[in-house]
């Protein structure tokens, strides 16, 4: 119960660098890989771009009717795509000008779009149907609907081949000549997608409180389940060893290493006073971040110490959360605050 | 934080939905409405954020066969959210051919869609006219009326006032908890439909007259003056070869239909009753008598005032259907007043309510026991449940609602000066009524 335990230790407070108010829910933040550019995405369909140096507000458009739903950049840091609660994504200049639309191809809301890792393709998702296209707009190639609407959306750290779940399991498109088309069948509703930088494993957060994954290159699957809520949030670390997972207060960690997870004892991060429900492992160094609806942001060194090694706060429940490729962490809450914090 | 209320406008396709959600919303000023609708409707509102989504029935793979959720309604519902200005009211437009049941499980089973909002209501529209042509073939028509709190007998200028009635017993002997409202054109009182709080155990305790009100086991009830002596009851065949009674006095100018009088007659239906051959001497006593009818011919039981008052009749079917007469010698005994109750038992051959009335104090942990077992086996076809209940032990009276296998009760207010009793009603398929009675016999201190 709140107020009665102790609060666990949660190290120093990290060193603040700026905050802005993008005026509404923070739906998505995203941040390039040139560590210039931070932008954000709201309930209200308002995108933000932020100097993600300084904090100085860059643009600031009205770019979609309904909230904001998703948000990539490419990977040139030139461009950048977002989709909202309308049957269309859009793509834009890094200033903040309107380039072109992407239609999701029906009278659904565009729920999910990526930014292929090396540029060339972007892909959309509305209702059933996946979309590929290339960075000009010109639609490539439409997927056959799946059996139910597209939960999640994943491209290959190479590339070469885009994931989607959705109930019923996880279809894999490869992008080179001669490979086929993989389906990982699941009867469950699938609700979050991670694939593994070393690209050998895709993880979901099921809805019945599980998570599942499948070593692809035998298309063995295994479950780990005994979770309080639906794994929202999933994260890799940069090595494909340690997959993090919300459903729980505490952060649980899964080790792929060796024989792997089946039957092991996770790691337990204990910390939050509310469902961890953001994730997100530092690209180069072992740091995990976490965020809850208790409003902190954690940073954790999940193989040295099982409490929090820094913390921050934010206003209201934290709902974005993305790292700088300079150790600093980019946060988001309910109530449209966006921070970033230096780790030194 | 108020959670977001939530109405399920269900109905066959020209029941009339459309017509109610256009209604709604152009009467419901200044409110912030979402639309979910799963087939496209001609809504002319444009103040309104109308959803169309493709209806996804999910199995949650939680071992609970019956337990299916609507996964376009978590994740639409979810992003909604995700904004200031919230909404105030939602409404989920089902198809025609909907089930209710993973729509109102949704707001049960999903940790998200419970704690931001809360099922007000599942109100189904009823084309009066064609109903008829769907209602015994149609296993998703009958669950749409099986699952609702609000019925909306429409279209009523198509039919006769007895063709009505007909219908409204019809539906009623399927679902004896929902609200039966009658309209033309939808017209319904629009607090009626969006503020029914048919999920809210505070709410299901509020309307408990009403909830229990059709399901009086007897059918009529006559109020008659007496003087000390004996009267003749005389009955002809009638549809049943068994007819329940009751015979008791009233206080001073009392009518035997008045909800005191046929609460006290309820009360005693339900201990066990009497078994009476034909030419039985009966007494005006209050206690209830089996009536013996599988002779052939005229039948005649004997009844004895021991004093001059007035004294209630009840009975278990209508008199007519049996020709009963009440006479003194030759002369027949004129009636003051009448009531006819709802029929508990114009019943649909599958869909039911089943309302058990219980006198005495239930076992807290045989009744868990008898209630889980139940839902276990039999929640597929159990659809809604609601009960208020009399737990040994407990001064608080203890209230429940459940929606097939899921259910949740708590400790309600005191008893205080009210009669202390247990009230239980189930609306599925193929209830067993008997079996649920022993069942919950059996949870008795």
């Amino acid at each position: 119960m709140p107020g009665l335990t102790p609060q666990p230790d949660r190290g120093s407070a990290l060193i603040p660098r700026w905050r802005i108010q993008a005026g509404d829910y923070v739906a998505e933040a995203r941040i390039s890989r040139d560590g210039q550019l931070c932008v954000v995405g709201t309930g209200d369909g308002t995108v933000v771009g932020v100097d993600a140096g300084e904090g100085r507000e860059l643009f600031r458009a009205r770019a979609h009717d309904g909230g904001v739903l998703g948000l990539t950049i490419s990977p040139d840091s030139t461009q950048l795509a977002t989709c909202g609660q309308e049957p269309v994504a859009k793509i834009w200049a890094a200033n903040g000008e309107l380039q072109r639309e992407l239609p999701g191809g029906g009278a659904s809301w565009v729920e999910h779009v990526a930014w292929s890792p090396v540029g060339g393709r972007i892909a959309t998702a509305a209702g059933r149907k996946v979309r590929v296209f290339g960075a000009d707009g010109q639609l490539q190639t439409e997927m056959d609907p799946l059996a139910s609407t597209v939960s999640a959306l994943a491209w290959r750290s190479d590339g070469t081949a885009l994931a989607a779940s959705c109930y019923g399991g996880v279809h894999i498109w490869p992008f080179v000549a001669g490979a086929k088309n993989r389906h990982f069948a699941w009867k469950g509703s699938l609700i979050s997608l991670a694939w593994s930088p070393d690209a050998r494993v895709i993880a979901c957060g099921s809805q019945d409180s599980s998570v599942h994954f499948w070593r692809l290159a035998k298309g063995e699957d295994s479950q780990m389940s005994g979770y309080r809520s639906k794994p929202k949030a999933l994260a890799w670390d940069a090595d494909s060893k340690l997959l993090a997972t919300s459903g729980d207060a505490d952060v649980t960690l899964w080790d792929f290493r060796g024989k792997g997870p089946e039957g092991s004892t996770p790691i337990q991060l204990e910390g939050h006073d509310a469902v961890c429900t953001h994730l997100a492992f530092s690209p180069h160094k072992t740091l995990l971040a976490s965020g809850a609806p208790d409003k902190a942001v954690l940073i954790w060194e999940p193989r040295r110490d099982t409490r929090a090694v820094r913390h921050a706060l934010l206003e209201d429940e934290v709902t974005a959360l993305v790292w700088h490729p300079e150790l600093s962490i980019v946060g988001g809450d309910a109530g449209g605050n966006v921070s970033m914090w230096a780790m030194s | 934080m108020k959670k977001i209320p939530v109405t399920v406008l269900t109905g066959f396709l020209g029941s009339g939905k459309t017509t109610l959600l256009n209604r709604i919303l152009s009467e419901s000023h200044g409110k912030r409405i979402a639309v979910i609708e799963n087939e496209f409707g001609e809504i002319g509102i444009d103040q309104a954020l109308v959803i169309n989504a493709d209806e996804e029935v999910f199995e949650m793979n939680n071992g609970c066969i019956c337990c299916t959720v609507r996964g376009d309604l978590i994740r639409i519902l979810g992003n909604l959210m995700k904004r200031r200005d919230k909404f105030d009211h939602i409404l989920v437009e089902t198809t025609g051919m909907a089930d209710p049941g993973p729509v109102a499980q949704t707001f049960f089973v999903d940790d998200d869609m419970k704690e931001l909002f809360a099922l007000d209501g599942i109100v189904t529209l009823v084309d009066a006219k064609h109903v008829l042509l769907h209602l015994d073939s149609s296993s998703e028509c009958k669950e749409q009326i099986a699952f609702a709190d609000v019925l909306v007998l429409n279209k009523t200028d198509l039919v006769s006032d007895a063709e009505l009635d007909a219908l409204e017993r019809r539906v009623v002997g399927m679902n004896s908890m929902a609200r039966v409202l009658r309209s033309t054109n939808a017209d319904v009182p629009i607090a009626d439909v969006l503020d029914v709080g048919g999920f809210d155990l505070d709410r299901a305790v509020a309307t408990k007259p009403t909830f229990l009100s059709p399901e009086y086991p007897f059918e009529w009830a006559g109020t008659f003056e007496v003087n000390e002596g004996e009267y003749l009851i005389e009955l002809e065949e009638g549809p049943d070869k068994t007819m329940g009674l009751i015979a008791a006095y009233l206080s001073g100018d009392e009518e035997a239909g008045s909800p005191e009088a046929a609460e006290r007659a309820l009360r005693t239906w339900s201990s066990s009753a009497i078994q009476a051959s034909p030419s039985s001497r009966l007494s005006v006593d209050g206690r209830r008598v089996t009536l013996q009818l599988d002779a052939a011919g005229p039948k005649r039981f004997y009844l004895r005032a021991l004093e001059a008052g007035r004294i209630g009749l009840y009975t278990e079917h209508l008199p007519a259907e049996f020709q009963l007469r009440l006479s003194r010698g030759d002369a027949p005994l004129s009636i003051i007043s009448e009531h006819e109750f709802a029929a508990g038992h114009v019943h649909d051959a599958e869909v039911t309510s089943v309302g058990i009335h219980l006198e005495g104090a239930i076992d807290g942990k045989r009744l868990n026991a008898w209630i889980g077992q139940l839902l276990r086996e039999k929640g597929t076809d159990i659809f809604r449940t609601k009960g208020i209940l009399n737990i040994d032990g407990s001064d608080d009276r203890f209230v429940f609602q459940g929606v097939h296998m899921l259910f949740d009760g708590r400790p309600d207010r005191p008893w205080g000066s009210e009669h202390r009793a247990s009230d239980l009603v189930f609306i599925g398929r193929k209830l067993d009524r008997q079996a649920l009675t022993q069942g919950f016999e059996q949870c008795l201190v």
